[in-house]
């Protein structure tokens, strides 16, 4: 099973995957796999070309013509909407002579011409225009081989585009399983559901991806530390030690996982502080289960498998607070960086002046300049300066070097009074941190020959 | 060119990057109206037929002096834990253009500022260059800083975080 890890690493052996398989069996995790290269060289054969990765928000695309630009960890896509409303994804690349074909981050074009040579696509990808292309290579010239390669898998939920570079993999949906549930209630709670603010904010951030992944879809243990000056100040509602609060922690499959703080009664402003006109729309829209939960949430934060994590809080600059849902995707630069893309999506159906004062908590709160984002950027750059020597580095263990996610271990069961599906422990545990190394190494050192295969064909 | 204007608008900028410079934000705090609007608009990568690349739907900074005062008051609680220890910063402001408002009590300002920021041992400066666009009102006898405008040049931001203000 290992010797496809042995070919493309040189120094991780079976004895090493073995520790590491053990490690987690107790509940911790070799510090060594954070940011070691030859991990990150596997994790980029074996897990981001077979994951689906969230790409696009169809509002981010609304007329024929539309364009946009993303990236799958190194591999270039372009989304593009065409006169039928359907939107593909090709490889941002001319088929030519593979010069990046569209340089914008967005806009609205009718054909795409690769400046190099001038070769012309349209709306399907399809090679259109080749410069002075009778005379040069004759009327054989088979253009409809030379199209934009399009991305082997576009599935989207809920209006949430994703890409596998995986022509084999599973359904979307079957990936997200039970995520669907908790998607409803982020995703589809309005007839008109969410749309997007702007633009993403993008940045660059000294981190390991599977660290920032793991600090939004199962550690709020780090908040009380992390974000205690946010707290301290009311920027985020203060909840800690009040009567009738309640979290839960919620293991879905496929290294998923989500976790919703509630209240037992049903808060002064319901609906994480939506404005009063949504909440019919959104007992109209979710299952009477779903609603319920939304009504008394105060915060869901999770994330998708491998690089997708979401938070929908409550926050506000200046007092008051507002509901928006940021989407984060964390495109991995490296075992040490990280690009973080991050959207800010508020429901459609919510007043303009609603619209604009969450989309400001928003940028105060989890934008790059944001209250919470400034500190937790401070703790993933501390996690890598300290995660490169020696000590932690060493792969048979010498120095103790395990990450520590005993929280709940053994200790906590699910709670089967939960409404909702996946398991659900309560109160602060790690057993999604568990459960996303376990797909993780599962993915890491699956003998994916057959796909192997497929992809020499 | 009103020469005392000028120099007035060069040196309330020089001192406001001194204060940054220094941590002193409740000291800069009193540089800014009370009806300040200040934004950093999110700059993005777009063909020229399409128009602007700054987007103004989408920023880093929207701020009231209300917002702005309490993200100063954040960094001085003692669990901000990115102003504590403190990264060392500048911000240098140059290519400093003064022009008279449409009243006596009013002008505007426009200047490039390059911030850079050293954090711990981190080899790599935090840098970020930009372009504002300030009015100013003269209250109580004072300039104070209406409107800020920063235009960054960057569509993808190489500082882990904007703790700084531009």
């Amino acid at each position: 099973m290992l010797s496809d890890c042995k070919g493309a690493t040189a120094t991780i052996t079976e004895d090493h995957f073995r520790k590491i398989r053990e490690a987690m069996d107790q509940a911790l995790l070799p510090q060594w796999v954070l940011t070691d290269p030859e991990i990150y060289a596997l994790e980029h054969e074996k897990i981001f070309p077979r994951t689906w990765q969230f790409l696009a928000h169809e509002s981010e695309l609304k007329n024929p013509g539309d364009f946009v630009t993303r990236w799958m960890v190194d591999d270039p896509v372009l989304l593009v909407k065409g006169e039928d409303g359907v939107i593909r994804a090709f490889l941002n690349s001319c088929t030519h002579r593979g010069t990046y074909l569209c340089a914008a981050d967005s806009g609205n074009r009718r054909t795409f011409t690769c400046p190099y040579h001038g070769w012309t696509f349209n709306w399907h990808g399809d090679l259109v225009g080749v410069a002075l292309g009778n005379t040069l290579y004759g009327a054989e010239l088979d253009r409809s081989a030379m199209g934009l390669r399009p991305l082997p898998r576009l599935e989207s939920v809920y209006g949430m585009i994703f890409g596998n570079l995986d022509p084999h993999a599973m359904s979307l949906r079957e990936y997200l399983g039970d995520m669907l549930w908790y998607f409803e209630i982020l995703l589809k709670r309005t007839a008109e559901g969410m749309e997007v603010i702007g633009v993403p904010h993008r940045w660059v951030v000294e981190a390991n991806w599977k660290l920032t992944y793991e600090n939004f879809t199962g550690d709020p243990y780090h908040v009380q530390s992390t974000h205690r000056s946010t707290v301290e100040l009311g920027i985020t509602p203060h909840r800690a030690g009040e009567d009738g609060r309640m979290g839960h922690q919620i293991v879905l499959t496929h290294g998923h996982g989500v976790n919703i703080t509630q209240l037992t009664y049903v808060p002064p402003h319901p609906y994480q502080h939506t404005p009063e006109s949504l909440w019919p729309l959104f007992e109209q829209s979710l299952s009477p289960v779903q609603a319920r939960l939304l009504k008394h949430a105060s915060v869901l934060v999770g994330g998708v498998f491998p690089t997708l994590s979401f938070v929908s809080p409550q926050h506000g600059t200046e007092g008051e607070v507002f509901n928006y849902l940021n989407f984060r995707v964390w495109r991995p630069l490296g075992p040490y960086k990280v690009e973080i893309w991050s959207w800010c999506l508020i429901d459609k159906e919510a007043p303009s002046d609603y619209k604009q004062q969450a989309y400001r908590a928003y940028v105060g709160s989890f934008g790059p300049s944001g209250t919470l984002e400034q500190d937790d950027t401070e703790m993933w750059s501390r996690v890598v300066q300290a995660s490169r020597g020696h000590m932690v580095r060493n792969k048979n263990l010498a120095y103790n070097n395990f990450a520590n996610y005993l929280m709940g271990y053994g200790r906590v069961e699910p709670d089967p009074t939960f409404p909702g599906p996946g398991q659900a422990y309560p109160g602060f545990v790690d057993a999604v941190s568990r459960s996303i190394h376990q797909y993780w190494f599962e993915l890491l050192t699956a003998d994916n020959a057959a796909e192997v295969m497929s992809h020499e064909l | 060119m009103n020469y005392e204007l000028q120099l007035d608008i060069t040196r309330f900028l020089y001192c406001e990057a001194q204060l940054l410079d220094h941590h002193q934000y409740l000291e800069w705090l009193d540089l800014l109206s009370k009806d300040l609007r200040y934004r950093v608009p999110v700059r993005v990568t777009r063909e020229r037929k399409e128009g602007s690349d700054v987007v103004y739907e989408m920023t880093y900074f929207d701020e009231t002096y209300a917002s702005l005062e309490r993200r100063v008051r954040r960094l001085y609680v003692k669990s901000a834990w990115v102003a504590d220890p403190p990264p060392r910063q500048h911000h240098l402001v140059t290519n400093i253009l003064v022009e008279p408002g449409d009243t006596p009590d009013t002008c505007r300002a426009s200047s490039v500022v390059l911030v850079l920021r050293s954090r711990g041992s981190v080899e790599e400066l935090d840098r970020i260059v930009g372009e504002r666009e300030d009015t100013f009102r003269r209250e109580e006898g004072q300039w104070k800083l209406l409107s800020r405008d920063v235009r960054v040049d960057e569509a993808v931001l190489h500082a882990i975080n904007l703790s700084m203000f531009l």
